[in-house]
């Protein structure tokens, strides 16, 4: 499905702004918007390792920067949820929604990330359950086999 | 899980109304008492349709119009089957930006339907002023997909709008011929991941 947190960026775009965040990282002065833009592709990429620097990212921002303090508490939420670190996501959230209590989208991720969080347990129980019947059966061989001698 | 067969993008302006026409169409309903909310990067919506018989997944990206996020928008016009260009017809600023997003849209898809889209028609039937002149509209939107004018407090026009997108992009036997194939696609890969499946 094709959401907010299953969108990737593309490499070309991570790049591309990588590129401006290090020329300005070079030149000892690094603008906000090209943090958070680089941040923001960070937190879409496919991998881990990305999503943790953009979540690292917009910390940084989120503590120097009192303006833009609703969008970086947005992708820390997506990025965290990304990366299944659900308690921490809903943390952001529940911080957003204490500035603003009725905003739409961040009703809709808390409702997505709810989502995940019961799904992926069930499908996380049922992997236990199946490591367990596999156990048993393992133990019940080893009875069979215990008793035929 | 299904992919979404066509991908819709919404541009405009900051507070022309892109996230209250999406909310509208998709959730039937207008929130007059929910403050403006501007919208952070880009949200999505998803809703099934039917068109000549057949039922597609409309996968919508609202964008921000604020320009804060403007070089982060761009990334999602791409790939975008249909665009609807919004504006306030009593806000004449809210037109002059219509070529800048008119370009940029094409810079990255080429090849996207494009729709216009007047906004908030119940106020231009009651008391506003008009701002932006009919015959400028109407000369302008001759070389697009469509022109509309909705309101979303009422639901004017919104569902009709979206129809005439879906009717189009169905006509379009190239952009047809690929949906199937990604849905072919699609079953593949999911018949690919039942076969790993442990329970």
């Amino acid at each position: 499905m094709d959401d907010v947190l299953d969108e990737v960026v593309s490499s070309e775009d991570l790049e591309k702004f990588e590129k401006v965040f290090h020329e300005q990282l070079h030149q000892g002065n690094v603008t906000h918007k090209a943090q958070f833009e680089y941040a923001w592709c960070l937190v879409r990429s496919k991998y881990a390792t990305d999503i943790r620097k953009g979540i690292l990212l917009l910390k940084e921002l989120f503590n120097s920067h009192a303006e833009g303090k609703r969008d970086y508490l947005f992708y820390l939420a997506i990025g965290n949820a990304r990366i299944k670190e659900y308690n921490k996501a809903l943390h952001y959230i529940k911080r957003f929604l204490e500035i603003e209590p009725t905003n739409q989208q961040v009703l809709a991720l808390e409702r997505q990330i709810n989502k995940r969080m019961e799904t992926e347990g069930l499908v996380g129980m049922a992997v236990a359950g199946g490591a367990v019947l596999a156990l048993g059966g393992l133990v019940g061989l080893g009875i069979a086999l215990a008793s035929r001698k | 899980m299904s992919r979404c067969d066509f991908k819709i993008v919404l541009l405009g302006s900051e507070h022309v109304g892109k996230t209250s026409l999406v909310l509208r169409f998709v959730n039937c309903r207008f929130n007059s008492g929910t403050p403006y909310q501007n919208t952070i990067g880009a949200a999505f919506c998803a809703k099934t349709m039917h068109s000549n018989g057949k039922d597609l997944n409309i996968g919508i990206w609202d964008t921000a119009g604020s320009e804060r996020y403007e070089a982060m928008t761009r990334m999602y016009y791409r790939g975008a089957h249909a665009a609807i260009i919004c504006y306030d017809p009593c806000c004449a600023s809210s037109w002059a930006r219509l070529r800048h997003w008119l370009a940029e849209l094409r810079t990255v898809e080429e090849d996207c339907k494009v729709y216009l889209c007047g906004t908030k028609k119940d106020l231009l039937d009651t008391n506003s002023t008009r701002e932006v002149p009919e015959d400028i509209i109407a000369t302008y939107s001759q070389g697009l997909n469509g022109h509309y004018l909705t309101s979303s407090k009422t639901g004017e026009n919104v569902e009709e709008l979206f129809q005439k997108i879906v009717d189009d992009c169905v006509a379009d036997r190239d952009l047809m011929q690929k949906v199937e194939e990604s849905r072919v696609q699609l079953a593949k890969e999911q018949e690919k991941d039942k076969s790993y499946c442990l329970c």
